[in-house]
């Protein structure tokens, strides 16, 4: 029996960390970006009359008093056409990979521009209240994603997301009500999460059942049980069980005054500010501390974490149940952070968004994040277009936010691995 | 050392696989047990649910006549504020009128279960089957064909030809609707209205079609600009023989309510003032931002009257635009239980009451006198069929 070394493990980084872009990979992109360009110029430059023109809003309603922002349609496109043919051919000549995403986004956010101005085209789009739209449907996808990147770093599948939203969602409406206090109903929705998060390790971990059927069946459950405490507990006394106050927008000092950053992300609900809380301390926990280490070498490889004294089960007990508990006060913003009153199924399966948002995001928190920002843009970017109503029929709009992800993530994701033990059942002998 | 040690690891995982299977088996089966016990998976709730109503009914001995209406609900559910409860409230109200009448519903969570659940209810007897929504015309249809002996009442829908054992209810909600469109362009302060859809499809379209139509034809008689967001009626399309086709905002769904809320935000940041949403549960989403928007902004309501349905957002509701599914289903339900049923299409319109606005409730006396007045003769120039509804008629602003 020889001792396990330790040094290399400290030193080997367990989980696909860094992305490894090819140099084809990043000529894809420069010639997606030349399309871009060249579609910017016709359809949006060209395609215009001359006289044509946008008009930004940027302020919301503590109007701040920034100026809308008009600009000439044509001419707008063919800056951006311009710009957009730089940062192409950029990427044609790049020799590393390096920062080549980022050349890549500041690209597709031109292209971006140049087609909000063409949308808007003889009227007034409120580019201010779009961005918050887009974190508003992305804050519930946060805090499902982070729930399932703690489950499945340390190695167990998180399906049930879906059932801890809803049971947060309708705990957190019924205390809430029933108190009157909000917070009550924030902690009875991580309570909620979290019990189903544990019974999912319970099953899981003690039984190792399979982690994908428990997982449905969590789901289904809770589907059930909410419907059925909705219309036999909530309903018949409505106005004092279900008719919870919702927390109201949050401004934070000076932050929330600078010019269009302020309203967007510094007078929001409390629900964001903790999306954002929790984002930053998963990440940091993860991958800057040896508790961090620890959940992914249990994740990646439990028998060796085992050989060194890491107790494999009660950090996936522990993990599973935190998952549940983020998970719960997710749902909570459902209800108390939306709308104000729980409905049976109202979750309407973000859940699952949730974990597809944390795959694409390659099991990393703001790898998530970007995921989801950019659902909750597609979503945002779709409902401002049909009100504009720029001529694309209704279906395919409502197509868009799919196409968009699924484009994005075929595109520029890639091959994404997940952490090598997950949803092994794990056992000591 | 690490070798053997994979070599066991794999040999007990091997062996491990039926334990694991037996375990998830035990799960599941545990669950299901858990299920049939207290609440448990969508289905089978609803299921227990039913049973319950059932049972309780009867225990109220007013069983003399056994007649059992079913209903089946869309995916909005019983509680929806909306169509679904309106069905829900109209057996009910056939219960009252006939002794020995018990009813219960089935609670569809995904558009697959439709068939299913008129399948169980075929299964159990039920002397009518109220399908609720467009969207269950298809299962309906096959259901009825199979089993020419049930009676089914569908709501939202009309099959032509006519089927003998199935009763189509369809409601002329573009006449209530441009009523509503002309209130809303009248109480508006910015200018803009706007309305949203949970679906493109014609029971939903029906009602913003009438109402952008509405608010265009009170641009052209008071020759103001208020603008219609949301629905953009097609040029062109075939009006005469029912098309609402066009262009809108719509959710896509009827159960995410944060979906309703943004999109009536977006209709707010665009500058509406006065939010008509048509989709169910859906709305009550609206009315959550509606409410958080603040003072000048306002909804109206649609199906049912919402200060009733949705009291706690009454002081929102300028008015509802509803349609009388609890008087067509309970008249349905009666007329089955006594043996008077005949299929065929029912059509609700402003003449029949099938369809109207509902009372201004917080708004009685926010509403200039001038303004009810004109929606006075409004409704009867749409009854005598004076006003063209198309929007398509009028200019848009």
């Amino acid at each position: 029996m020889s001792t396990v070394d330790l040094t290399p493990v400290e030193g080997v980084e367990l989980a696909p960390e860094g992305r490894l872009v090819s140099l084809g990979r990043v000529r894809g992109m420069g010639v997606f970006l030349a399309v871009l360009a060249v579609t910017t110029l016709v359809a949006f430059g060209f395609g215009v009359p001359s006289g044509e023109h946008a008009i930004f809003l940027l302020s919301g309603p503590p109007a701040l008093n920034v100026s809308p922002l008009t600009m000439s349609v044509r001419w707008v496109a063919v800056a951006l056409a311009i710009g957009c043919a730089a940062l192409a051919a950029l990427l044609l000549l790049r020799r590393s990979a390096r920062g080549s995403y980022l050349i890549f986004s500041l690209g597709v956010v031109l292209f971006l521009w140049a087609f909000l101005a063409w949308a808007a085209r003889g009227a007034a789009l409120n580019l201010l209240q779009m961005l918050v739209g887009t974190l508003v449907y992305a804050t519930p996808l946060v805090y499902g994603s982070l729930s399932g990147i703690m489950c499945e770093r340390s190695g167990v599948v998180n399906i049930a997301i879906e059932g801890q939203f809803l049971a947060g969602a309708f705990l957190g409406a019924m205390i809430g009500s029933a108190s009157g206090n909000l917070w009550l109903g924030v902690l009875a929705g991580a309570v909620a999460g979290g019990l189903f998060g544990a019974l999912l390790a319970f099953l899981a971990l003690r039984y190792g059942a399979d982690q994908i059927i428990v997982g449905v069946v969590i789901v289904a459950f809770c589907t059930g049980l909410t419907n059925f405490l909705t219309e036999q507990v909530l309903t018949p006394d409505q106005s004092t069980l279900n008719s919870p106050q919702t927390f109201s927008p949050l401004a934070i000092p000076l932050l929330s005054k600078i010019p269009i950053l302020g309203p967007v992300l510094f007078d929001q609900n409390v629900f964001l500010y903790g999306a954002a809380i929790l984002l930053v301390m998963v990440h940091v926990a993860l991958f800057k501390t040896r508790w961090g280490l620890r959940v992914r070498a249990v994740g990646e490889h439990p028998r060796a974490a085992e050989t060194v004294g890491i107790h494999v089960l009660s950090v996936r007990y522990r993990n599973v149940i935190l998952g549940g508990v983020i998970a719960g006060i997710g749902g909570a913003s459902f209800t108390i952070g939306s709308i104000g009153e729980f409905s049976a199924g109202m979750t309407a399966g973000l859940g699952y968004v949730a974990l597809a948002a944390m795959i694409f995001g390659r099991w990393r928190p703001f790898g998530a994040l970007g995921a989801a920002v950019l659902f909750g843009f597609a979503l945002s970017l779709q409902s401002y277009l049909a009100v504009l109503n720029v001529g694309i029929p209704s279906p395919f709009l409502s197509m868009a936010p799919y196409v968009i992800t699924i484009a994005v993530v075929s595109g520029l994701v890639g091959r994404v691995r997940p952490p090598a033990a997950d949803g092994v059942p794990y056992s000591r002998d | 050392m690490s070798t053997s040690d994979h070599g066991a690891h794999r040999k007990r995982s091997r062996a491990g696989l039926t334990t694991r299977v037996a375990a998830a088996s035990a799960v599941v089966v545990a669950a299901t047990a858990a299920v049939g016990f207290g609440a448990g998976s969508s289905f089978a709730s609803a299921k227990a649910t039913a049973h319950h109503r059932a049972t309780a009914s009867a225990r109220s001995g007013r069983a003399k006549s056994h007649f059992l209406a079913c209903e089946v609900t869309d995916t909005g559910g019983i509680n929806d504020r909306s169509f679904n409860a309106s069905a829900y409230q109209g057996l009910k109200v056939a219960a009252k009128a006939i002794p020995g009448l018990s009813y219960k519903y089935l609670q569809s969570n995904s558009t697959s279960e439709y068939a299913p659940n008129i399948n169980t209810f075929i299964g159990e007897k039920c002397g009518i089957i109220i399908t609720v929504g467009f969207d269950m015309a298809q299962a309906t249809q096959t259901a009825a064909k199979a089993h020419p002996s049930q009676k089914f009442a569908i709501v939202d829908y009309s099959y032509s030809p006519a089927m003998k054992n199935v009763l189509g209810l369809v409601y002329h909600t573009n006449q209530d609707a441009f009523l509503g469109g002309y209130l809303a362009a009248a109480m508006s302060k910015s200018g803009k209205v706007g309305t949203f859809g949970g679906q493109d499809i014609p029971p939903v379209t029906i009602y913003m079609d009438g109402w952008v139509a509405g608010v265009r034809y009170y641009d052209k008689v008071n020759h103001a600009h208020v603008v219609a967001l949301g629905w953009t009626p097609a040029k062109k399309r075939n009006f005469a023989s029912g098309s609402f086709a066009g262009n809108g905002l719509f959710t896509n769904d009827f159960t995410n309510q944060a979906l309703g809320k943004t999109d009536a935000q977006t209709l707010m940041a665009e500058g509406a003032d006065v939010i008509f949403p048509v989709a169910g549960a859906v709305g009550l989403g609206a009315a959550a931002a509606v409410k958080q928007a603040g003072a000048g902004h306002y909804m109206e309501w649609v199906d049912t009257d919402g200060c009733v349905s949705a009291p706690q957002y009454c002081s929102l509701f300028i008015t509802s635009v509803t349609k009388g599914i609890v008087a067509s289903v309970s008249t349905a339900v009666e007329a089955a239980a006594r043996g008077t049923f005949h299929g065929g299409n029912y059509n609700g319109t402003l003449a029949n009451n099938g369809v109207s606005l509902s009372p201004f409730h917080t708004f009685a006396h926010k509403i200039p006198a001038k303004v009810k007045a004109a929606l006075k003769t409004l409704k009867a120039k749409i009854i005598a069929n004076k006003v063209s509804l198309d929007p398509n008629s009028y200019p848009a602003s």
